[in-house]
């Protein structure tokens, strides 16, 4: 009699936190937000983290969504894809409802598999290699546009506007920088243009004088670099030092200030960018809105794009809750794919999404380094 | 015309090699440790260079290329220090454990430095101030240029290796280092204190780390936590490709390896750098297995 007393009490003292368990995720919405807190992309990362905790901080003052308060679950993936799956599995395991990330085209591949196996609704808002949506994942969207469109702008641009001829084409083998080279080098011969440089650096360096030094004797009219922005910095810094004089287009992967500390002023000065428009050229008030409330939250400005593609990411997800009432994946990802159409993004407008799950239409524009360092918008776009 | 231009890209890249290869030789001549703490000992001599110029440049704007001398020699103790506290706590204990527990307490060194890099500077690049170094190149016929700060940073290089090399050919000390390097307890017979040996190449090899990592630092103006590591790779394969243990054979590793990485980037591409400088080191290293100064025992350090 009393062991089965004792066995009862046990079970049910032993089941009491699961019960528990349930109520509480009835309570929270919980959101996962993947990225490289540390790291060599740790300023893309943390500014991530910056800009989505404060929506949902305001989310959760204003009511929280659905009634319920929002919990956000951060994971670091440093940048790396073998870290990125790691936390992807976690993520999965906090029972999370969407996951916004990875920043890199490189981490999201890995940590994209493992979102789709469990079903999981996910929005990159910032990895833009092509090849992530051609997998046939039906819950996986992007927020940012594909590389071949960046691609696309950029040959028009080196060739429109800056009547370029020979050109160069530097890229870093991550997966984004080199999809992204790929890209540009198709559409510039496609207008004609002599693609005569085509290589690759490796990230890892601190020294590029060796190619530097092949770069300069290849006599181009242009040379456009798709990679990092802590590599372009070294690239203008040393190419500036071996007394180069090339015209620097950069991808948007270097569309970041700090470009212009590790270069140094001199040496970055007339450096052309493609890439999406910064915050404080957005012209929409949903985005002059978020800037305005960012600067009061952190004391400065959002200056990537990035960290308000990961704001447009959890507005996204937070909008389809709203009006599907539901937090099932699979009814978000319909929502998305058949009935978001035309909204008010803070990063200009969301025309919808393609079948893969890409964002319609482009944003791109081109920037150019002004004497100050500060980056403003080319008088000439294509 | 391209080749000499490589060949100075490559004698500068060889010569940061070499500065941190002799840490890394240094302690294996006395020890047979290989101290994988010692890329990250450079690398905090980097961002103690950075935290000595800010400080002191904003105490005093005026003073500009000066305010390097006093930084560089308060870099140069603090991370000897260092070096020196890591060889009490972390290697002196496993003295007498074998050789794979002072290996891996290196390796456990080396992570917490990187570690406490990151946690204390963060993990996004660190840029020094501008305007403290020399500008300027000179024309070399035809394309090739060497930078002003080139010429400072072979010629400090070559002075501290040849210095080195004088201090253990020419001085009583330098000559029991390399009695120790041949063997502690008849060095301790003939009244050598090889605590104190050891402590001393603790403090030289860390603090020409550490000034390593400032002239790196300044050289290339910005780094970040993974400066040690990519550095300390490269370095230590210098140190076995000339010999490890060997002083000189550190001096030629380096430059060797930074050429034969620069031409390789340069007439190949920067993608196939690595596998043609590692598979010219399988072949060194086939046939002549101590590396290319490696025989010469007597003079090991």
């Amino acid at each position: 009699m009393s062991r089965k007393f004792t066995l009862l009490f046990l079970s049910l003292v032993l089941t009491l936190p699961l019960f528990a368990g349930c109520q509480k995720e009835a309570e929270v919405i919980k959101i996962g937000l993947e990225g490289p807190m540390t790291g060599d992309y740790a300023y893309e990362g943390q500014g991530f983290e910056k800009a989505v905790r404060l929506l949902v901080d305001q989310t959760n003052a204003a009511g929280g969504l659905l009634g319920r308060q929002i919990e956000l679950v951060i994971e670091d993936d440093a940048g790396d894809p073998a870290q990125a799956a790691l936390v992807a599995q976690r993520l999965v395991d906090a029972e999370v409802v969407a996951v916004i990330g990875a920043y890199n085209s490189t981490a999201t591949e890995p940590a994209s598999e493992i979102y789709n196996d469990a079903g999981l609704f996910h929005i990159t808002p910032s990895s833009t290699a092509t090849g992530l949506t051609q997998k046939g994942f039906q819950r996986f969207f992007r927020v940012c546009f594909l590389d071949d469109r960046q691609g696309l702008f950029a040959a028009k641009f080196i060739d429109g506007v800056l009547n370029a001829k020979n050109i160069g084409i530097l890229h870093d083998n991550s997966t984004y920088a080199q999809g992204l080279a790929d890209h540009t080098k198709r559409y510039a011969e496609e207008l004609g243009l002599n693609v005569v440089f085509y290589d690759a650096i490796n990230p890892d360096d601190q020294d590029f004088s060796p190619i530097l030094t092949n770069i300069g004797a290849a006599e181009l009219d242009a040379i456009y670099f798709t990679g990092y922005h802590a590599q372009g910095g070294l690239l203008l810094k040393q190419s500036g030092e071996l007394g180069l004089d090339l015209t620097w287009v950069m991808g948007n992967a270097s569309n970041n200030p700090e470009m212009v500390q590790i270069a140094g002023l001199a040496n970055a000065a007339g450096t052309y960018i493609t890439t999406e428009p910064l915050p404080k050229d957005v012209d929409y008030p949903e985005a002059k809105k978020f800037v305005a409330d960012f600067e009061a939250e952190y004391a400065m400005s959002p200056d990537s794009v990035w960290w308000m593609m990961a704001a447009e990411a959890f507005n996204v997800i937070r909008y389809a809750i709203e009006q599907t009432e539901s937090t099932d994946s699979q009814v978000l990802a319909e929502f998305l794919h058949n009935e978001a159409k035309n909204l008010n993004g803070i990063t200009g407008p969301i025309l919808g999404w393609d079948e893969k799950g890409d964002r319609l239409g482009t944003i791109h524009v081109a920037y150019i380094i002004n004497e100050s360092g500060e980056f403003i918008m080319n008088p000439q776009q294509p | 015309m391209q080749f000499i231009q490589q060949l100075i890209n490559g004698l500068t890249i060889g010569a940061f090699y070499s500065l941190v290869a002799l840490g890394y030789t240094m302690v294996y001549g006395v020890l047979k440790l290989i101290n994988f703490s010692h890329g990250d000992l450079f690398m905090w001599g980097a961002y103690l260079g950075l935290t000595g110029l800010n400080v002191l440049l904003a105490l005093l704007p005026q003073a500009g290329a000066w305010a390097i001398l006093p930084v560089v020699i308060i870099v140069m103790t603090t991370v000897a220090l260092v070096g020196v506290l890591v060889e009490r706590v972390a290697y002196r204990p496993l003295r007498t454990a074998g050789r794979l527990a002072p290996v891996i307490s290196a390796l456990g060194v080396a992570f917490i430095l990187e570690s406490l890099a990151r946690n204390i500077y963060g993990a996004s690049w660190k840029t020094y101030p501008t305007g403290i170094t020399p500008t300027g190149r000179i024309a070399l016929g035809g394309d090739a240029r060497v930078s002003v700060m080139q010429i400072v940073v072979l010629a400090i290089s070559f002075l501290i290796m040849g210095a080195l090399y004088l201090f253990v050919q020419r001085t009583r000390t330098g000559t029991a280092m390399r009695a120790v390097s041949l063997d502690h307890d008849i060095s301790r017979l003939m009244g050598i204190d090889v605590d104190r040996i050891i402590a001393i190449v603790f403090v030289i090899g860390p603090g020409l780390g550490g000034v390593a990592g400032m002239i790196v630092a300044l050289y290339y103006g910005s780094f970040d936590f993974t400066l040690g590591w990519t550095f300390g790779l490269k370095a230590f394969i210098a140190a076995i490709m000339g010999g490890i243990g060997n002083i000189p054979g550190a001096m030629l590793g380096g430059m060797i390896l930074g050429i034969i990485e620069t031409l390789g980037a340069g007439y190949i591409s920067p993608q196939w750098k690595d596998v043609i400088a590692y598979v010219i080191l399988i072949i060194i290293l086939i046939f002549r297995p101590t590396g290319l100064l490696g025989e010469r025992m007597a003079e090991k350090l």
